[in-house]
């Protein structure tokens, strides 16, 4: 018996660290892959290429959405920064969702706003608008005051009603956008016409000087929760998304920054309010909708930083949007199951989805399973100790060096963090996130799966802090 | 369990390579873009002060830059020609041209663009194009149909930024190329402004196929001169043809033909023709009682009925009158009319 259970504890051992290098060796692949995207982006998109919006005879009307349910703190800097952005056709949208703070009256104070009709065709079934209003002193400005409809999705959608944009810019309300984030993220739209949304890279505000709404400096947070998400965007961002986009297969657009077609938003219904994770459900459905009618679909991706947002930066917070991700990334691949594997859907169907399946949605199960088995496998004695600790060493290094390749694609891409103190603190974070902040997330995923077979939870809710200035 | 061991050594030894070659990769990225950064700015610091000069006219200046090492001209090129994608004032891009040709930047470009790598070729194309170096148009129309995407574009982008009149004929027939960037089509025709209007109308008479990119050429570039043949556009079989028609009207401006042809088209079968016959009744005033007819499509489909309500108020007291006829109503055609007035009145 304690024979079968010792072949038992070495085969799932070598098993999950044969796995564990093969994720991280996957991932080092694809560094190659993501340079060159990054260094042919750049070329592409130099600031020549950019002055095309400029010299078009009729720019794009975007129009910015931005949901905000309690958003009191961020809120007016969010809208005055977004109010000082270069690009000159757009409009702002911001959808009030219910909130229980004074959201609407710092608004209101801030934008001497008044109510004001404006008609719109409503497509997609939306919680009842108590109220429209406008800003005499801000005309593209327009608030949409309506009921709480329990998900950010609801208030998306409200959004895309009241928006009279060719081009629908969907962000978080404490998003901080790039002074030059439209007219970057417009260019796809007019160099392709069967680009039908652009997501970019997203940065954190936490530790950044922000004035008038504005990064004036970037720099590392002070708290480490927040630091170790530093690198955890840029492994997400610079890496997989990166090898995605380059194969035209980019399954997940932040919600922090997107911009979309809206005719295409509109075709799709919008956001699913029921999705929990709507920012990668609304992406799959556009690739699906558009494949499965054979219709040419591009999205692009910029690897350049165009939306800053604020991270969690206490652990309950961070645990529960860790929960929400966590449930948000099943739902999705569950309600699209029948796309994995499936010719029908090019490389979304055979590449981005399957990997995903397998290295984001199985991790924290085979991760937190296997290092138990393991590690009472080798309590019990019937494993070596020695071999259990190379395991856990062996995945800590593995994940270190794709954090840090991820480090070297950022400084590329972005040349965020200049100076040398910040590097050399970004490495040290780099090494030490691989020993126990990447253990607490597998076992956050491993939770939140085993809560989401059980049906529980909700969205959680994330402490808002107001801009550092 | 010896192999299970030596199987154990191996993956240590191979991620503690691993991570180590990860962390000379930041070190040697940093070190290299600290050196570049470092390089870079030497050079600016050392000749951005005698490019100023030399712009401003001082021929020593420019004498001192002739001087400079070969090695750094690519970056003074740089620092000479990057300021003319926001400043096209033709004084500073002619200066520009002087000094870019006392230093051999002209030469070093030509070569650039028969370069086998395809951003050089894109880089010397943007660079000819925005310092207008008209003896290289030829080569640059000729970049049209590099086999590379990227250099098509930058080829339009020279040309775009040259202005040349002897390229306006190639663009106008390159308009329906779908291999080159549509945005780039277009800011190449607006960079041209009315020139291509003759171009486009001898065009659209022989290439009837294509007549809806005229008309949306025409939308970008036209004048009253391209009317009538608009307004014949209107008749046209094909319903894009028609919306795209009105379109170009709407943003020239109709007169009294074209108006009425616009009014007549309100009750189009196409919901596309609709509305843009509505968008081409912005700001009529004169005969054919538009405003009534426009106010009867204020609940037509949502595409007419914001196009007629916005046409509404810019056609003055007629306009404004209809609207307000409508404001008491309590559908959507009604919030539209108290949308239009309120705007109007925040506006004032």
């Amino acid at each position: 018996m304690l024979t079968a259970f010792t072949a038992a504890a070495i085969v799932v051992s070598v098993a999950v660290t044969i796995y564990f290098l093969l994720w991280n060796v996957s991932q080092l692949l694809m560094s190659p892959v993501a340079a060159l995207y990054v260094w042919r982006h750049q070329q592409l998109h130099t600031p020549r290429a950019r002055a095309v919006v400029g010299q078009i005879a009729a720019q794009p009307l975007v129009s910015i959405v931005v949901p905000a349910f309690n958003e009191e703190l961020t809120i007016v800097e969010s809208v005055r920064a977004l109010l000082a952005l270069d690009y000159e056709a757009r409009e702002i949208v911001v959808v009030n969702d219910g909130s229980a703070d004074g959201t609407l009256a710092a608004l209101s104070r801030a934008f001497q706003l008044t109510q004001a009709p404006l008609a719109f065709d409503q497509p997609i079934t939306t919680a009842p608008v108590h109220g429209i209003y406008r800003s005499i002193a801000e005309p593209e400005l327009v608030v949409v005051d309506k009921e709480n409809g329990r998900s950010k999705a609801d208030a998306s959608n409200a959004g895309i009603n009241a928006a009279s944009g060719v081009l629908v810019l969907i962000i978080d309300a404490d998003t901080v956008l790039e002074p030059d984030a439209l007219s970057r993220a417009v260019v796809p739209f007019l160099e392709d016409p069967t680009t039908v949304a652009v997501g970019s890279n997203v940065a954190l505000t936490n530790g950044c000087r922000i004035e008038q709404g504005r990064i004036t400096k970037a720099a590392l947070p002070r708290s480490w929760f927040a630091r170790f998400q530093v690198v955890e965007y840029m492994r997400s961002f610079l890496l997989f998304r990166l090898v995605c986009a380059a194969a035209n297969a980019v399954v997940l657009i932040s919600g922090a920054f997107g911009l979309f077609r809206r005719d295409a938003l509109i075709a799709i219904g919008g956001y699913d309010p029921t999705a929990i994770g709507e920012d990668m459900d609304l992406t799959v459905r556009l690739q699906e909708h558009f494949r499965a009618r054979r219709q040419p679909i591009r999205i692009a991706f910029d690897p350049h930083p165009l939306g800053w947002t604020q991270a969690p930066e206490d652990l309950r917070s961070l645990r529960g949007q860790r929960w929400r991700w966590r449930r948000g990334l099943l739902q999705v691949l569950w309600r699209h199951r029948h796309m994995i594997g499936s010719r029908r859907y090019g490389t979304v169907s055979l590449g981005a989805l399957p990997y995903i399946v397998l290295f984001e949605g199985a991790a924290p199960l085979i991760e937190v399973v296997g290092f138990s088995i393991a590690g009472a496998a080798a309590l019990l004695g019937v494993l070596n100790w020695r071999y259990f600790i190379v395991m856990v060493a062996a995945s800590a290094l593995l994940g270190t060096a794709v954090t840090l390749i991820a480090l070297v694609l950022s400084d590329v891409a972005t040349g965020r963090y200049q100076r040398g103190r910040e590097l050399a603190l970004l490495i040290v974070v780099a090494l030490i996130e691989s020993f126990g902040y990447r253990q607490l997330n597998s076992w956050w995923g491993f939770v939140g799966t085993v809560r989401a077979l059980r049906g529980r939870g909700g969205w959680g809710v994330i402490t808002r802090r107001a801009f550092e200035s | 369990m010896t192999d299970v061991s030596r199987f154990a050594t191996v993956i240590l030894w191979t991620s503690v390579a691993l991570a180590a070659a990860a962390l000379a990769a930041v070190v040697v990225e940093r070190a290299a873009v600290a050196l570049i950064r470092m390089r870079l700015r030497r050079i600016e610091r050392r000749y951005q002060p005698l490019i100023q000069r030399a712009l401003t006219g001082d021929d020593s200046a420019a004498g001192a830059l002739a001087m400079s090492p070969a090695r750094h001209r690519p970056a003074i090129a740089r620092l000479l020609v990057t300021p003319l994608i926001t400043d096209r004032r033709p004084a500073r891009i002619a200066r520009t041209r002087v000094i870019a040709d006392e230093l051999a930047l002209v030469a070093l470009a030509d070569r650039y663009l028969r370069s086998v790598w395809w951003w050089r070729r894109a880089l010397a194309l943007r660079a000819l194009g925005l310092v207008q170096v008209r003896e290289r148009t030829p080569a640059i129309l000729a970049s049209l149909d590099d086999p590379r995407p990227q250099v098509r574009a930058a080829a339009l982008d020279a040309l775009t930024d040259m202005r040349d009149p002897a390229a306006l004929a190639a663009i106008v027939v390159r308009f329906h190329d779908p291999s080159l960037h549509r945005g780039r089509r277009a800011a190449a025709l607006t960079a041209f402004g009315s020139d291509s209007e003759p171009f486009l109308l001898e065009l659209a008479t022989a290439d009837h196929t294509n007549r809806v990119n005229y008309a949306r050429a025409l939308g970008m570039c036209g004048t009253i001169r391209c009317r009538p043949a608009l307004a014949s556009w209107t008749r046209d079989s094909r319903p894009q043809v028609r919306a795209a028609a009105f379109e170009a009207l709407a943003r020239i401006g109709v007169d009294e033909t074209s108006a009425a042809l616009a009014l007549e088209a309100l009750d189009a079968d196409e919901q596309q023709v609709r509305a843009m016959a509505a968008y081409a009744l912005q700001g009529w005033t004169g005969d054919g009682n538009a405003a009534t007819h426009l106010a009867r499509h204020l609940d037509d489909a949502w595409p007419v009925a914001i196009r007629a309500a916005r046409s509404l108020r810019t056609m003055g007291p007629g306009g404004l009158s209809e609207l307000q006829a409508s404001a008491s109503r309590p559908d959507l055609a009604g919030i539209l009319a108290r949308q239009m007035l309120w705007s109007g009145a925040a506006q004032c």
